[in-house]
């Protein structure tokens, strides 16, 4: 499994970190983004199911604003251009 | 604009994590604040108060002062812009209540120590929105804050029978919007400056970034006072556009109203779709947050052409982007997203 912290990043930055890490990816691969900006959590989430990807909140980042989020690349997934 | 502030080494929008009206507190945290508080009561004194975007008091018969108070942090670089986005942002209020005469506004400033030669500049944006508006800067409080902000508590008056609020939307109301949506993606753009992925960002916005920018700065600094002129005695529910986006916006007025709404068409400044796909921020769904956006108005039916005809007269920009139902809440039907350039 493939990770990134994007703590500490402010939107929009979170988005295009995550994006370029899903290009990186290939169907059945799974993505963990560790984040601490309240926004981003929801608009990462929604980026990443526009696009087809499977998004699940984990139990992770429980402390202060953390939140983790799981992205399954699907068989019909975008996958973004590098 | 972004360049001016580059010039100068100022860059407001770094000082805060969340930029404009983004900075709202949700609609539900709020809604369990004030029934916590108490305060969802309507109150005897006043023709309306809280859950409004402004308070009315009935002062004579043909009179009532209206009053509000807003606030936020930096949405744009350049500090003088910054306040005239704040001043047409604090009014707007006011203006979505109908109330557009005698606009004075005590101007609400903080500012971290660092960013102290920025005060002169912020308050000439809000004094010189206000006079372009027909107001005046009556007077405000700064303090030192660690997060720059900027706003104002705004008075007006109207006649008691001019005003509106978000509870007279019904059933067969067409729905107007005057002005496109996108200040969210457009200024989030902005805000990318680094090589990594500047290049992403101009590749998906499919026009200059810096134009989005401008047209967004251009939407967020037109007053709301035209629209609520041309509006009066054709519209009969109105509200601003604001942090919590269109959709949440026209939920406020679904539910305030007892109506449902059914959304068909979303203007959007040209480029900011395509950057909101890329951010995840929802313009699509009418979920981008919004700062100084335009007047929501729900319009009987067979007062919509006279409406329209206001509004061209007054060079005020107008969609209609949707209906009034008998259902609840806020609907979605696969709307067309227009993109608008000014």
């Amino acid at each position: 499994m493939t990770r990134v912290d994007v703590r500490g990043e402010v939107c929009p930055r979170p988005a295009l970190i995550v994006r370029q890490r899903l290009s990186e990816l290939e169907a059945g691969d799974e993505l963990l983004v560790r984040g601490d900006y309240p926004p981003a959590e929801r608009n990462l989430s929604r980026m990443c199911r526009k696009r087809g990807f499977a998004v699940e909140k984990t139990d992770g980042g429980t402390a202060g604003d953390d939140f983790e989020l799981l992205v399954e690349v699907t068989e019909g997934a975008e996958i973004p251009e590098a | 604009m972004p360049d001016r502030a580059a010039d100068d080494g100022v860059r407001l929008t770094e000082h805060a994590d969340l930029h404009g009206c983004s900075c709202k507190v949700g609609q539900g945290d709020l809604d369990a604040l004030l029934r916590e508080a108490g305060l969802t009561e309507d109150r005897d004194e006043l023709l309306f108060g809280v859950g409004e975007d402004a308070a009315a008091r009935r002062l004579t018969d043909d009179l009532a002062l209206v009053s509000t108070v807003d606030f936020f942090t930096p949405i744009v670089d350049d500090p003088y812009d910054f306040g005239r986005v704040a001043a047409c942002n604090a009014a707007s209020d006011a203006f979505a209540t109908g109330a557009t005469e005698n606009l004075d506004c005590l101007v609400v400033l903080g500012l971290p120590g660092e960013l102290t030669d920025s005060a002169a500049p912020i308050l000439a944006g809000v004094a010189d929105a206000l006079d372009e508006m027909g107001g005046v800067v009556a007077g405000g409080h700064t303090i030192t804050s660690p997060w720059p902000f900027a706003g104002g508590a705004v008075s007006a008056t109207a006649a008691p029978e001019d005003l509106l609020t978000a509870r007279g939307a019904a059933p067969g109301h067409r729905l107007y919007l005057t002005k496109p949506l996108g200040t969210q993606s457009a200024m989030g753009a902005l805000r990318v400056r680094d090589d990594e992925f500047q290049g992403v960002v101009a590749e998906a916005a499919d026009r200059p970034v810096d134009r989005v920018g401008e047209e967004a700065l251009a939407w967020m600094t037109t007053p709301n006072r035209a629209a609520a002129v041309a509006c009066r005695g054709t519209a009969t529910a109105a509200t601003d556009v604001t942090g919590f986006g269109l959709a949440g916006q026209a939920r406020v007025l679904a539910d305030r109203s007892g109506v449902g709404i059914e959304v068909t068409r979303l203007p959007v400044i040209e480029g900011t779709e395509s950057l909101s796909a890329l951010f995840g921020y929802g313009l699509e769904d009418g979920e981008g947050s919004e700062t100084s956006g335009g007047l929501l108005l729900s319009v009987p039916g067979p007062r919509a052409a006279g409406l329209e005809s206001r509004f061209d007269d007054a060079g005020v920009f107008y969609r209609e982007i949707g209906r009034v139902t008998d259902g609840e809440g806020v609907t979605l039907r696969d709307p067309e997203l227009e993109p608008v350039s000014r």
